[in-house]
């Protein structure tokens, strides 16, 4: 059998045909994308927004209300409490857990012996349910055969700590399920470190630089790129975490370890959905408010 | 002299830092295979002794009063469906932004993307009554259609980047030749974004294999039930039989660790793509 190859006629209208035929195929392979994006992103969003601004028992129409859902919210205390430890989680964020991960993956670059091991393992905590490390941290932190309570009883044998459900210990043992676990963090940060062209080291070993120089004053500029994502995905995680404080708290709410997140599911719970709607809404400002 | 201690020193934060990373991400999970070979009393006693005996009494207990394997055999399923119907469907999208031009492809790209600034359980509610709408409560179908949205800002983005990576003029000759639209696709540049294609599935699959959310939100009853659900199952009932809790959060935990050993780099990359938001 021969295989004919197509003249291409150089008439505009065959190029023109081509070109639409081109097109229908683009939209063709674009329409399942679309049809998940409209069904499970858009209309809901759209959905939220417009009933933050209704006040709605799940089955009869909404009744338009304003924005009385929102001073609601803003009136209320445990909204500010949520708020209050969002932006603590995000410093501490910021801060500590990439610094770790920037630390680990200093060290990590300097390929000291078992650094492959160290970077497999550090991954561990990331590929596993959330919800499992959740309730393992809920037995860690367990008053009775909890392994931190334990361990400071060798300190100070009369130590009852109930972490999890305890007013200002919830806060900081919250922050230690997710503190030390910057995987993310290291892998960026070692990604931009080998992107570092040695003609560089080269010319600050001699001049003199001594390692600790070098990294702080040439590696740790030159990752600045990796540090910002860093930075920014660290805190999306620390919004969106609900599983951790749900799991472990129950999102009691006496305890003011609760975030905007669980706060607004505790209530969507509770079928109202107002009160969902609005914290959301009011949950995205807060969101913006962070730079992001 | 102060130039060998100060060497020294080094070193010693060095592999301090090191076996601390080591510790603080291996410990907790050491500590609950530990633990579910011990007894109740030994468990109580204290956290770091050996266990006497390894005995696997526990996991006896597990698989025969719940249906484990029912739940594992629910969780592959859903979790490979959707990932390669996700993986059919986004590819053909990524594709046609990352090679053609036509009208509202900036735009179809940005709303694509934005939607990573949307935390997944502020749209609980709207996807709680789509699904119900369908009729799909309770059934395994309606956690995979939500699974299979999951994924769609991660993979447009790693995908793109994929297939515009391959060169423009492969496609160019391809036309020449006379292939048209779909072959080019087909026979062309799939095979040549087989590495990207794999680190979005395996992003996909991890995620939809740990999920626990939706899971626990869409399915009652035990016959459809997933994996990481049935740890806040043993939450209220194994209140003061630790060991049984513990063999439970292994037989969670230990899937997704075997998964990452056999997929290790194809993790690791998908780990660093997915943490580039352009």
């Amino acid at each position: 059998m021969i295989n004919l190859i197509p003249i291409r006629s150089v008439s505009k209208n065959s190029m023109k045909s081509a070109r639409i035929k081109t097109l229908i195929w683009i939209y063709i392979f674009l329409v399942p994308s679309i049809v998940i994006f409209l069904s499970f992103y858009l209309i809901p969003i759209i959905t939220v927004v417009i009933t933050s601004f209704t006040k709605w028992d799940g089955f009869n129409r909404p009744q338009f209300t304003g924005l009385s859902n929102f001073i609601k919210l803003f009136s209320s205390s445990i909204f500010y409490e949520s708020l209050f430890n969002l932006l603590g989680w995000s410093v501490i964020a910021m801060t500590a857990h990439v610094g770790f991960g920037v630390l680990v993956a200093f060290v990590l670059y300097r390929k000291p012996f078992g650094w492959k091991f160290t970077r497999t393992v550090f991954m561990i905590p990331n590929v596993i349910s959330i919800a499992a490390w959740a309730m393992i941290y809920k037995y860690f932190f367990r008053n009775d055969i909890g392994i931190l309570n334990t361990f400071l009883r060798i300190f100070d044998s009369d130590i009852q700590i109930n972490w999890f459900f305890e007013a200002p210990y919830a806060f900081w043992a919250i922050t230690l399920t997710w503190l030390f676990y910057s995987v993310v963090v290291t892998l960026l940060v070692m990604g931009d470190l080998m992107a570092i062209p040695e003609s560089v080291r080269e010319g600050a070993r001699i001049d003199g630089a001594s390692a600790w120089q070098m990294a702080w004053y040439i590696d740790l500029p030159l990752c600045r790129n990796a540090i910002g994502v860093g930075i920014i995905c660290s805190i999306t995680a620390r919004i969106a975490m609900y599983e951790v404080i749900y799991l472990t708290t129950n999102g009691s709410r006496q305890n003011n370890e609760s975030s905007g997140n669980s706060r607004s599911l505790d209530n969507g719970r509770q079928l109202r959905i107002r009160k969902c709607c609005s914290c959301y809404n009011a949950y995205r400002g807060s969101f913006n408010t962070l730079g992001c | 002299m102060i130039y060998i201690i100060k060497k020294i020193l080094g070193k010693v934060f060095m592999y301090s830092v090191l076996i601390f990373t080591i510790v603080v991400s291996i410990f907790p999970i050491l500590w609950i295979i530990m633990s579910s070979f011990k007894t109740n009393g030994e468990i109580m006693r204290g956290p770091f002794t050996l266990p006497s005996s390894i005995n696997f009494n526990a996991y006896k207990y597990l698989f025969e009063k719940y249906d484990f394997l029912t739940y594992t055999l629910n969780s592959v399923l859903v979790s490979f469906l959707p990932t390669f119907l996700s993986l059919v469907f986004f590819t053909m999208g990524a594709y046609v932004i990352a090679k053609y031009e036509f009208p509202g492809k900036k735009l179809f790209f940005a709303l694509f993307t934005m939607t990573l600034l949307v935390p997944v359980h502020s749209r609980t509610q709207p996807i709680f009554s789509l699904i119900v709408n369908l009729d799909l409560y309770n059934t395994k179908t309606g956690l995979m259609l939500v699974y299979l949205s999951s994924g769609l800002a991660m993979s447009m983005f790693i995908l793109k980047n994929t297939f515009q990576s391959i060169p423009a003029e492969l496609n160019e000759s391809a036309n020449i030749d006379g292939a048209g639209f779909c072959r080019t696709f087909f026979s062309i540049n799939l095979p040549l974004a087989k590495t990207g294609i794999i680190t979005a599935g395996v992003l996909m699959f991890l995620t939809n294999w740990n999920e626990f959310y939706y899971a626990n939100l869409l399915i009652s009853s035990s016959n459809n039930r997933t994996l990481p659900v049935i740890t806040i199952l043993f939450n209220s009932m194994f209140n003061y039989n630790y060991t049984n809790t513990f063999a439970a959060l292994v037989v969670v935990v230990i899937p997704g660790i075997i998964f990452y050993a056999l997929a290790q780099r194809q993790v690791q990359e998908s780990m660093i793509s997915s943490s580039i938001k352009g």
